[in-house]
């Protein structure tokens, strides 16, 4: 199974619990109602309420904290109790085989080109020649690095591996992550299909970065600790929020996305078969794709969007065309047990 | 209802919470080490597979083996920290012997997770240890030397083991009666005598038995060497567990799970025989 990259983890602890429990309660009569099966931060009232406004249905929006529970949560109604859901590009093919997308209307969403140049053509939303999602949040797992020992920001990852940094680094521990960036560090064509040999390749370039690392993390806090603790000065990332979150222990921290690029996840909005009104979904995910949401999105919650370059930008998130976008990996067990094969070297 | 029919109410009563909260889990693994995995189904099965590819890997055994040796090597530290500390509480008398007991044994009562940041804030390059070791000279500056490594787990597991070593032994040598004790030394036998020919083969029972619990303990934890271990902290724990996440095989780490098991519980049957022996 996917696990949900751990960004949601982060939040999951907080109140996505709570608000799961809570959330099934506001239901109002059937006609108009939109049902939203989202992560938190998805649906915030900056744009929940003008989109009630405006097409005078209820809202009712159920959070989840896992990829896996929100899977568990569509697959069990065969999509009939949720008419919009959002997920990144990676689990598309898992929805899509199951049968619990319907082809968006694009026509139906004008705002969809209000999207910036790097989310027009995403592969992983389209199959057959129809279009399944719209990009709407993203993020990355970039190289984070002390600002005291780069005074210029590191230009390639290989600065892990450099050993003038031993004991000086660390990463995170996520065996799919972890083996997408050894692929993408040893240059592999596609990090997310890798051969027998690719794996080889990708064993031993990890098995090279271990010498070097102080330890793995588990967990953004553990990370960002540890880094503030022990002089770290180059660290794998969970994602984005690490950088303030160290920042505000008094560490000189920055983020960079070098040459090779880095592992990028992208948030779209779908909507589900069994849609009640899909005139209405179609009119929420349009609504979504609003620069004024897109501004509230980055602004709120830290993630980047889709629409609003100018506030991506002032945000310091310019970097959305040199990401990896998350694909299906070829075998997860796979990667597990070479990830296993690594840690025990 | 007849006395007897009551009584065997009242043992299944008794009975069931075990059953239900021990048993049947530990069986359900059992059987599931025998089931395989199928485009992400988990399929009912009497296969041998699983241990099969345990076997055949030419990494998760030397994992298990090197973890088996981690163990032991903690419960010999964790015999050496504790039986002094144990012969130090027996020495004393009335009240004393009792507060410095409770004193070892309120680590028991802390979160294990707690005790885990406790030893990583002392350790760490910014810990109370190092603050020590500068302030005193003995390191010019802080070291990374006692965490993020094989010491580090070694230090940090047996610490906090601690009071599964120190209980067994001082209840052994509360057993050891004064008199012989006394015998000795009438005799003639110096105090290093009387410890070396009375005490401590009298206490020696209790002693395996600290060092067995020590072990089972610490090839259970997989959360400690993961957490202080850095690159080294890997071990046969993390394996299975890795296995729950991501890989979605249940059953291979079901059957991990059944070997460590097994290992845990001849290792436990021996502690229970020596207890036993020890009584007579």
């Amino acid at each position: 199974m996917k696990t949900r990259i751990s960004r949601r983890g982060f939040l999951a602890g907080t109140t996505a619990a709570g608000l799961t429990l809570a959330a099934p309660a506001i239901v109002r009569a059937a006609g108009g109602e939109l049902r939203v099966l989202t992560w938190e931060g998805y649906a915030e009232p900056e744009w929940v309420e003008p989109f009630k406004a405006a097409t005078g249905a209820a809202v009712s929006i159920v959070y989840v904290g896992s990829a896996d529970e929100m899977f568990a949560r569509m697959q069990g109604s065969k999509g009939a109790d949720y008419d919009v859901v959002s997920f990144d590009t990676s689990i598309f093919p898992r929805y899509i085989d199951a049968g619990l997308l319907a082809p968006l209307d694009v026509a139906k969403v004008p705002n969809a080109a209000n999207l910036a140049p790097a989310f027009q053509h995403v592969e992983a939303i389209m199959r057959d020649g129809k279009q399944y999602g719209m990009p709407f949040g993203w993020g990355s797992l970039p190289l984070v690095y002390d600002k005291a020992a780069f005074p210029t920001p590191p230009d390639s990852w290989e600065a892990m591996w450099d050993p003038q940094y031993v004991q000086q680094v660390i990463s995170q521990d996520d065996a799919n992550n972890c083996i997408t960036l050894g692929a993408i560090v040893a240059g592999v064509k596609n990090p997310f299909n890798l051969s027998d040999a690719d794996f080889e390749t990708v064993k031993a370039k990890l098995i090279a970065l271990k010498g070097n690392l102080l330890t793995f993390f588990a967990g953004f806090d553990e990370g960002v600790n540890i880094f503030a603790q022990n002089g770290i000065k180059l660290m794998y990332s969970m994602g984005e929020p690490q950088v303030p979150a160290l920042q505000k222990l008094g560490v000189d921290a920055a983020l960079t996305i070098p040459k090779e690029g880095a592992i990028g996840w992208l948030d779209c909005w779908v909507m589900s078969a069994g849609a009640r009104d899909p005139a209405l979904a179609l009119a929420w995910i349009n609504a979504c794709l609003d620069p004024a949401v897109g501004k509230v999105l980055t602004e709120k919650s830290g993630y980047g969007n889709t629409t609003n370059t100018a506030v991506n930008d002032a945000a310091g998130m310019t970097y959305g065309d040199r990401l990896i976008w998350l694909l299906p990996a070829e075998n997860y067990e796979k990667r597990v047990q070479v990830w296993n094969e690594v840690k025990a070297a | 209802m007849s006395p007897r029919l009551a009584r065997i109410g009242l043992f299944v009563a008794a009975a069931s919470a075990p059953v239900v909260f021990v048993l049947v889990p530990i069986a359900a693994f059992l059987i599931m080490s025998f089931w395989r995995v199928e485009t992400s189904q988990l399929v009912p099965d009497m296969t041998v597979a699983n241990y099969a590819a345990f076997f055949a890997s030419d990494t998760y055994p030397r994992v298990f083996i090197e973890t088996l040796q981690l163990c032991a090597i903690v419960a010999v530290i964790g015999v050496a920290l504790g039986y002094p500390i144990a012969y130090l509480i027996w020495r004393q008398h009335g009240r004393l012997r009792y507060v410095l007991l409770l004193l070892f044994a309120i680590p028991l009562f802390m979160s294990y997770i707690v005790k885990i940041y406790t030893m990583r804030s002392i350790l760490g390059l910014q810990g109370f240890l190092n603050q020590g070791l500068v302030t005193l000279g003995i390191l010019d500056q802080p070291s990374l030397l006692f965490i993020y490594n094989r010491l580090a787990i070694l230090l940090t597991m047996a610490v906090i083991f601690l009071p599964f070593a120190i209980l067994p032994i001082y209840l052994s040598l509360e057993r050891i009666p004064r008199s012989l004790v006394h015998a000795s030394a009438d005799l003639g036998g110096a105090p290093l005598a009387s410890f070396r020919y009375v005490i401590l083969p009298l206490s020696a029972p209790g002693t395996i038995v600290g060092a067995l619990f020590v072990f089972v303990l610490a090839l259970g934890d997989f959360i400690t060497p993961q957490m202080v271990g850095g690159p080294s902290g890997f071990t046969i724990g993390r394996v299975i567990w890795s296995q729950f996440g991501l890989a979605f095989n249940w059953p291979f780490g079901a059957a991990m799970a059944s070997l460590l098991l097994l290992v845990a519980f001849v290792v436990i049957s021996l502690a229970a025989l020596i207890a036993r022996r020890q009584r007579v």
